[in-house]
């Protein structure tokens, strides 16, 4: 049990001097430094073993192991073994190497800024021992030692308030309530949070000083709790890491088809065991998309490097694509939609509403500031106002200044100051004589003053405070520059302001001023405000004024945009329901005509027991209510309302609320059998408070500028310039880069078929090796790479922005029609193209097809080295070897020229590549480059020794030219087909 | 909005189900995920599109052979140079004198070798002057003659005085030859030299005389025109004597004495060839 109810059986001796040294010391001996346990980091070597063996990884682990194995039963077996396996198994296993080092690094990026973001300036803090006041290391302070915090301080641990002056807390990384908080020595509620007479580590005391007892320190803290509960929390796969996993299954699937099959063919064609054994894993390593891990990786880097450069800092390179796949973002209210800076929205004098201009650049409506009204409205919250500039910030704009003081004196000082000009000389101008500071009984603030002319030598008056107080003090109102009596329309009108004002959740304080009549109060006369020896009644009534933490200015378009793109957005916040549900209909969370079950009631004059729930699209929801739900209704309200705040929320009851909508979809399956995916959410904040539910999300978005080191650590990615608009562009660039792996991987997958059925026939009918390994890797590490990695920078096909989010379940990267596609259809033609090149250079070379099937005996048989072509001429064992490898290099280039083609249908997956257009410039570089590349390997003098691969004739490399032709018009017909028929056979069956 | 969450939660539904039904689903007699109608959609499918695409992978290919010369194949710079063989086709030869049944493997390869080369065979054959070129011009497509290469011609190898080829005697005999190709005509005057790999040499015959491939029977023309072609072989018989026997004799035999390539450093086949023999008493 949380410790707050200190009671009070110290001395004052003990609130003066505090603990000894000594029993300081013993403390922080037993207690341990007054710091939060960092959360267990996984070390360097385990981060950089997921990286070599998580994922996309193990497949390729699995493949070297494969040809290991087969080496070393072709070594155990044969005088003279080929080497391929051995020089596969080991390029394997540098692929992996290599780009297993190149994400850890590039991941390790990404922490290293994220360590900048830590403070390193150690706190210090003010504690009384031994009656002595003394400046120690924040860390060094144990519980029981007496603390003095003022205005400005961070609370070095959790305090039990023993005395304050005018102490103001900001809680709001704790609870997300904007507003600072007053404390007292009086406990007012039982729940430590609530209750006015603890002050939480790690919040920051905005004003005042208080004296306190330390309750707490380190991780018993209040948010030391709260940053355990997020460690302890585990965070699911990443929505892309579940892709690759399906991915794997599919790939493994076929891999393992295919070698059983021709394993058993094998043994039926009369090869031995072991000859079978070594074709079976021959053939699943052959299925291995060796360049595929680094073509994902470097994707996704590149990726997470944009979103960079826009502000999305990403600390997992599969979190990448998260934000694109999320259907719903919970968003923390304080800080992320709104500026966390509260400004003066609304102003009533003269009877009339007036707009104050609360956007960030000044961009917004103005109001009529000619009326006399509205000077002395400003000249009484000038006056009536402690809050100051702080020094030396001239040259910078007035909102974007500092200021020491209250948050809503701020508000006002800034307002005043952009409206009116200097209010240091407002105040020069008019000497404050006596102040009776804001407190709690009174609720009201006043000071009295010298006017500005200097022959007037009455004293001016100047009031404010909570608005119905105020108005309790006045007997006259000034409208349009003329005092008149205060009737009661004057004070209906009031109300209905005031109700108006509040009803906007925003802050409504009242003005009122007197000119103090000059026969009862001549110049000189003593005030005293302990005592209050001068009238505070039948005052005349200036104005309301509102305050409110104005949202940012991008949220409405960002959050109307995450609307058209199927993103639910729901607010969650630790603030009021009314302040929380006027932000919410400000940035449109709560669009414009829908309405609560209490709006329904409120228009219709009915309890609201009597509306269908159902009738209300909108609503909102009170932590107090949210602990009453069982399981079922809170899934009820997440499903059938489509926009929800929920205000007043414990960070228990975030996650609640994250768990919640994670269930949403697979509710449906729960009484299948299957596992199915729930909807993929996206939480933002920036306290400490949100840091479990960033971290049960499935994406934690946190705030780079004012969001708290525990919430950094617990998110996935980082909004650098703490931008809710951010978190659009992480969605575009999710969404582009998942259509764009999809892309990138039938590209890279079509190539596998060219390059396995070669073997295939090498083992079924006994013709020469089409094609050999050098020359497969040279195509997946080698020529293949660039185009694939150039899918990465196309373009999106249609307005991402405006569908829907995808259906984990449904909407797979690789699916069964992908690989229908790639393997089945385009991979065919490849394969022929590239068999065509083969008969051509054999049939060229004398060799005609006719005498090919079953040639393969004679024709690797290092003694036959007479072996006869169809013209009678007779070749020895290294002339037709030669053959061979050109036949190699030419089935090589062949998959290169397929690949052009390949590579331009992957651009679009619907469109024609005419109305997609060849603006990729990586692309068209990556043509060059791929073409390039094959000439230097086929030209390059020494190749021959080196890879074994040949020079080949001008007129071979024009071999695959009709199958590239073939594939480029049969995909641009199959996409005309989905274009013309939606929905139909075509779409259902091939669209991927 | 709410009908849209919907819809996706009734067709996952559907695709729900325990794996059997993922095999078969009696309910919407699916196998495998797919309807008998859709199967037969997506086979019919596969089956045309392959269908086409072995008839354009056939007719490439046509087009290809059309462009193709009947006679001659379009390049022959991977060939430039022949390879020279051995007959019997053993690299590795063991003879036990005393074993007929060992050697006579060797002994019928050897005769079954020789039948084109009968004299009754090679009478047909055209009589043509040693020591130039027999080129032969013509219409293209027309048969070209083959110059006679008389089995008799390798005396003591030839296997008509000796049947055995030597190897009863210990002193096997070994033909050689050179490889076919269409068009070669070697410069200078190639005879065939054989060398023991160890001190001190061995004694050989070569037949005929000084172990020449003449000339007449170059160039070739291609086994559709030069039908009855028949190469020039050389026979080398090894003059072992007691002291040799029972030890491995390695001996390289290399084309001497024309432009033809007998170094090549990756093929040990090309215009040399490199055999051992064993011979047991």
């Amino acid at each position: 049990k949380y410790p707050y109810r200190v009671t009070c059986f110290l001395s004052h001796f003990y609130i003066f001097c505090g603990l000894t040294n000594a029993k300081a010391a013993e403390y922080l001996i037993r207690d341990g430094p007054n710091c939060l346990t960092p959360p267990p980091t996984t070390p360097e070597w385990v981060k950089f073993c997921r990286q070599l063996f998580g994922g996309f990884s193990i497949l390729l682990w699995t493949g070297a192991i494969l040809c290991f194995l087969a080496y070393a039963i072709q070594a155990a077996t044969e005088d003279e073994p080929a080497g391929d396996n051995l020089y596969l198994g080991i390029v394997l296993s540098v692929v992996v190497i290599v780009t297993g080092c190149f994400s850890y690094f590039q991941e390790a990026k990404s922490s290293k800024i994220m360590e900048s973001f830590k403070n390193m300036v150690p706190q210090q803090a003010l504690v009384i021992r031994e009656g002595e006041k003394m400046t120690i290391n924040a860390e060094e302070v144990v519980a029981g030692d007496l603390v003095e915090v003022k205005g400005g301080d961070r609370i070095p641990a959790d305090l039990r308030v023993v005395s304050a002056h005018g102490c103001k807390v900001d809680n709001s990384s704790l609870t997300g309530e904007s507003e600072p908080q007053s404390r007292s020595p009086d406990c007012t509620h039982d729940n430590p949070l609530e209750t006015r007479n603890v002050a939480f580590f790690s919040t920051n005391c905005v004003e005042g000083t208080a004296r306190g007892i330390v309750v707490c320190t380190g991780d018993r803290t209040v948010m030391g709790r709260i940053a355990t509960l997020t460690s302890g929390l585990e965070s699911g796969k990443t929505p892309i890491a579940k892709e690759i996993e399906h991915f794997i299954h599919l790939i493994t699937g076929v891999a393992v088809f295919l070698g059983i099959t021709f394993f058993i063919l094998a043994v039926f064609l009369g090869y031995s065991w072991l000859e079978a054994v070594i074709f079976l894993i021959g053939i699943i390593v052959a299925n291995v998309p060796e360049g595929l891990l680094a073509t994902v990786t470097v994707c996704l880097t590149l990726t997470a490097k944009r979103m960079a450069k826009k502000n999305c800092l990403v600390k997992n390179l599969e979190a990448v694509e998260t934000l694109g796949s999320t259907s719903t973002i919970c968003s923390d209210k304080t800080g992320t939609l709104t500026q966390n800076r509260m400004t003066v929205a609304h102003m009533w004098f003269d009877n009339q509403i007036h707009e104050a201009d609360t956007t960030e650049d000044q961009s917004g409506a103005s109001f009529d500031k000619t009326s006399i009204t509205w000077g002395a409205l400003a000249r009484v919250a000038a006056l009536c106002n402690r809050a100051v500039f702080k020094a030396g910030q001239d040259q910078l704009p007035i909102l974007k200044r500092d200021t020491a003081g209250d948050a809503s004196e701020s508000a006002l000082l800034k307002c005043i100051e952009l409206s009116c000009g200097s209010v240091k000389q407002i105040r020069e101008k008019n000497k404050k004589v006596a102040e009776i500071p804001f407190n709690s009984t009174n609720k009201y603030q006043l000071s009295v003053h010298e006017t500005e002319d200097p022959n007037d030598n009455r004293y001016l008056l100047v009031m404010k405070g909570a608005p119905e107080r105020i108005l309790d003090r006045c007997s006259t109102i000034i409208i349009q520059g003329k005092e008149q009596p205060m009737d009661e329309e004057m004070k209906e009108s009031f109300q209905n302001a005031y109700m108006e004002l509040g009803g906007l959740g925003e802050r409504v304080l009242g003005f009122c001023h007197l000119l103090m009549p000059e026969d009862q109060y001549p110049k000189g006369f003593a005030f005293d405000c302990d005592d209050v020896n001068f009238t505070t009644e039948n005052l005349c009534f200036v104005g309301l004024m509102s305050m409110i933490d104005p949202p940012r200015a991008a949220v409405p378009d960002a959050v109307g945009k995450c609307r058209s793109a199927g993103i639910k957005v729901i607010m969650v916040t630790g603030d009021h329901p009314i302040t929380a549900k006027a932000i919410a209909k400000g940035v449109g969370i709560i669009s414009e005509g829908n309405e609560t079950v209490e709006d329904i009631a409120s228009r219709l004059n009915i309890p609201v027991s009597q509306v269908n729930p159902r009738d209300a699209k909108a609503c909102v929801i009170h932590g107090t209510d949210l602990k009453d739900l069982s399981q079922d209704q809170m899934d009820d309200i997440l499903r059938n309302h489509t926009e929800i705040v929920f205000a007043r929320t414990s960070p228990q009851q975030k996650l609640i609320i994250v768990e919640g909508c994670q269930r949403l979809v697979s509710h449906t399956d729960t009484h299948t059998l299957t596992h199915t995916h729930g909807a993929i959410v996206a939480v933002t904040g920036d306290g400490v408070n949100d840091s479990p539910a960033l971290k049960k999300a499935d994406i934690g978005v946190a705030m780079g500028i004012s969001g708290s080191d525990v919430s950094k650590q617990a998110a996935d990615m980082i909004l650098l310039d703490d931008n809710f608009a951010s978190i659009v562009t992480g969605v575009e660039e999710g969404r582009l880069i998942f259509d764009n792996l999809k892309k990138s991987i039938a590209y890279t997958l079509t190539s596998n078929i060219p390059e396995i059925t070669p073997f295939l026939l090498f083992i079924i009918v006994n013709i020469p090796l089409p094609l050999g390994t050098i020359t497969i890797l040279c195509i997946d590490l080698g020529t293949d790479m660039v185009p694939a990695i150039s899918l990465a920078y196309e373009a999106a096909e249609s307005d991402i922005m405006k569908r829907q989010p995808r259906n984990p379940t449904r909407d797979k990267l690789v699916n069964e029609r992908l690989i229908s596609i790639a393997y089945g259809q385009i991979g065919m033609i490849q394969a022929l193209g590239g068999f065509f090149s083969y008969f051509v250079i054999l049939a060229e070379n004398g060799f005609l097809p006719s005498i090919l099937v079953g040639i393969r005996l004679n024709w690797d048989d290092r003694s036959c080295n007479d072996l006869e072509d169809s013209y009678g001429q007779q070749w020895t064992y290294e002339q037709r070897k030669i053959v061979e490898f050109t036949c190699h290099t030419a089935f090589f280039v062949s998959i290169v020229v397929v690949q052009w083609a390949d590579v331009i249908i992957c651009k679009t997956r619907r469109n024609s590549v005419f109305q997609q257009g060849m603006k990729n410039k990586i692309l068209i570089f990556g043509l060059f480059e791929e073409t390039a590349l094959a000439a230097f390997l086929s030209y390059t003098p020494g190749m021959d020794v080196a890879l074994r691969m040949f020079p080949l004739k001008p007129s071979w490399w024009f071999c695959a030219v009709p199958y590239s032709v073939l594939i480029f018009v049969y995909d641009e017909i199959r996409k005309l087909l989905i274009r013309r028929n939606p929905g139909g056979w075509v779409e259902r069956e091939t669209y991927y | 909005m709410a009908s849209n969450e919907d819809k996706p939660a009734v067709k996952e539904e559907e695709n729900a189900g325990s794996w059997k039904d993922a095999i078969f689903n009696p309910r919407t007699g699916e196998f495998c995920g797919r309807t008998a109608k859709s199967w037969g959609l997506i086979l019919l499918f596969y089956l045309v599109f392959y269908a086409f695409l072995a008839g354009m992978f056939v007719l490439t290919i046509w087009v290809m052979l059309m462009t193709l010369d009947d006679y001659v194949p379009r390049y022959r710079d991977r060939v430039p140079h022949p390879g020279l063989v051995i007959r019997p086709k053993e690299l590795d030869m063991l003879i036990n004198r005393s074993q007929p049944v060992q050697y006579t493997r060797y002994v019928q390869t050897l005769e079954s070798f020789l039948q084109q080369y009968n004299d009754t065979e090679q009478e047909r054959n055209e009589v043509c002057t040693a020591g130039d070129y027999f080129d032969q011009e013509g219409e293209v497509g027309e048969p070209k003659k083959a110059c006679q290469f008389k089995r008799s011609s390798l005396s003591r190898c030839s296997g008509l005085s000796d049947s055995t080829f030597g190897f009863a005697e210990g002193r096997p005999c070994v033909l050689l030859k050179m490889n076919r190709i269409i068009g070669l005509k070697p410069r200078g005057e190639p005879y065939v030299n054989c060398t023991a790999k160890r001190d001190t040499p061995v004694q050989m015959q070569y037949f005929p005389s000084e172990g020449r491939f003449d000339k007449m029977y170059f160039p070739y023309y291609g086994n559709k025109l030069h039908e009855r072609y028949v190469q020039p072989l050389v026979a080398v018989k090894l003059l072992l004597n007691k002291e040799d026997y029972n030890t491995e004799l390695t001996i390289e035999c290399r084309i001497e004495g024309s432009d033809l390539r007998n170094n090549d450093d990756r093929d040990k086949f090309l215009g040399r060839v490199t055999f051992r023999v064993t011979v047991v008493e």
